[in-house]
C-alpha cells in the first residue's frame, strides 16, 4: 500500500526533484523525509527541490516536517528550496505561527534552480 | 325598569357586535328608541367608532413604517455594495516593473481589508511570477498592533511563495506608534520612500538575475 503512493525523487545533475503530487498524510510525510535523507546521502546531491505547487492543504505537521527536513538536509550539506506554494498554503501557514525562517522557497521550478545555483556559486567562490 | 322589546334589542346588539368582530367597522346599532337600555347602546356605538378610528390609525403607522423599513434596507444594500466596491477598489496591485509589484495602500487599514489585500497581492505574486513586491503605506494615516501584525503575515506569507516584500512610506508618526507598540519589524525590510523602494527592487532584480542584464543598464547610472 504504501509501496504504491512513494513518491519519485529524480536526480538531475546535483540537485534532487521531489515533486509532490497527491495529498499528504502524516505517514507519507515521515516516509518522504527519511526517503529525501537517504537520497541526499547516495547522490551526494548539493540540493533539493521540492514541488508542492498542486498541495492544496499543508497542515502544522507537514509544515513542521518540511521546516524539519531543510534543517536536516542542511546539516548534510543539501540545500532545500520549497517551490510553487499556493497563496492559501502561505496564508495557513503564517496563521499557524509555522514562518519556516530557515527554509528557503521560490516561485516555481526555475527559480528555485537558478536560487541553488546562485548558492553553489556564492559558497565555491 | 322600562325596557320595550327586549329580546329584539339584545339580538340586535349580539348581531352588530358579530359583524364588528367579523371585521366590517360600518355596522352600528342605532336604535331611535329612547329609554333606559338606549344609554347601552350608544356606548356600544361610540365604542365601535372609537375601535373603527384606532384602526385606522394603527394601519397608517404601519403603512409607513414598513416604508421606512423599505427604504433602510435598500440604503443598507448601496452601503455593502459600496463598501465591497471600496474594497476592490482600494487594493490595486500593479505590476511596474519586470520582476516588480506595487500595491499601494491609502486609507484607513483594518483586518478585512488588509486580508483582502494579502490574498490580491499573493494571488498576483503567483500569477505574474515576480519576486519583488513593495507594499507602500504612505497614504496609511495610522498603524495598530493589529494592523502591524497583518503586515507581518502579508509579507512572510510572501516569503513562503518565494518572493520578497518590501514596505516603504512608513510617516514619522507610524514609526513612533510601532516602536511604543513594541512592534518588531527588524526581519521585514523597510525603505522611507517607494523612491528608494523601487531602486531597492531593481538592484535586487540585477542581483537576483545577473545572466540577463536588461533595460534596467541606463538607470543604474543614476542610481549608483
Amino acid at each position: 500500500m504504501l509501496q504504491e503512493k512513494r513518491i519519485p525523487i529524480i536526480k538531475i545533475g546535483d540537485y534532487l526533484i521531489v515533486s509532490i503530487q497527491v495529498d499528504m498524510h502524516d505517514k507519507l510525510a515521515i516516509q518522504l523525509q527519511s526517503q529525501i535523507l537517504e537520497s541526499i546521502e547516495k547522490t551526494g546531491a548539493k540540493g533539493v527541490l521540492i514541488d508542492i505547487s498542486v498541495l492544496e492543504m499543508v497542515d502544522s505537521f507537514i509544515g513542521r516536517m518540511l521546516s524539519g527536513m531543510a534543517s536536516m538536509a542542511a546539516i548534510m550539506d543539501a540545500a532545500v528550496v520549497i517551490v510553487g506554494m499556493q497563496p492559501a498554503v502561505a496564508i495557513t501557514l503564517v496563521e499557524l505561527g509555522l514562518e519556516m525562517p530557515g527554509v528557503d522557497t521560490a516561485l516555481n521550478m526555475e527559480k528555485g534552480i537558478e536560487m541553488l545555483n546562485r548558492r553553489i556559486r556564492q559558497i565555491n567562490e | 325598569m322600562n325596557i320595550k322589546n327586549a329580546k329584539k334589542r339584545i339580538d340586535n346588539i349580539e348581531d352588530v357586535l358579530a359583524t364588528v368582530a367579523a371585521g366590517d367597522l360600518e355596522a352600528r346599532i342605532q336604535s331611535d328608541i329612547e329609554d333606559d337600555f338606549s344609554g347601552i347602546e350608544a356606548a356600544i356605538d361610540l365604542l365601535i367608532d372609537d375601535l373603527t378610528d384606532e384602526l385606522k390609525n394603527r394601519k397608517k403607522i404601519q403603512n409607513e413604517l414598513e416604508e421606512k423599513l423599505k427604504k433602510i434596507q435598500e440604503q443598507q444594500k448601496t452601503i455593502v455594495q459600496q463598501q465591497e466596491d471600496l474594497m476592490e477598489l482600494s487594493s490595486p496591485v500593479t505590476k511596474v516593473w519586470d520582476n516588480i509589484l506595487i500595491l499601494p495602500v491609502i486609507g484607513t487599514l483594518d483586518s478585512q481589508r488588509t486580508q483582502i489585500m494579502m490574498e490580491n497581492l499573493l494571488h498576483k505574486i503567483v500569477e505574474t511570477g515576480c519576486t519583488i513586491s513593495i507594499l507602500d503605506i504612505t497614504g496609511v494615516p495610522t498603524v495598530d498592533t493589529q494592523v502591524a501584525n497583518h503586515l507581518l503575515k502579508t509579507v512572510s506569507s510572501a516569503r513562503l511563495l518565494g518572493a520578497e516584500c518590501i514596505i516603504s512610506g512608513i510617516s514619522p508618526a507610524i514609526a513612533q506608534t510601532i516602536v511604543h507598540l513594541g512592534i518588531d519589524l527588524s526581519s521585514i525590510k523597510t525603505k522611507a520612500t517607494l523612491q528608494d523602494a523601487m531602486i531597492y527592487a531593481m538592484k535586487q532584480k540585477e542581483r537576483v538575475a545577473p545572466g540577463h542584464k536588461s533595460d534596467l543598464l541606463y538607470l543604474d547610472d543614476e542610481v549608483e
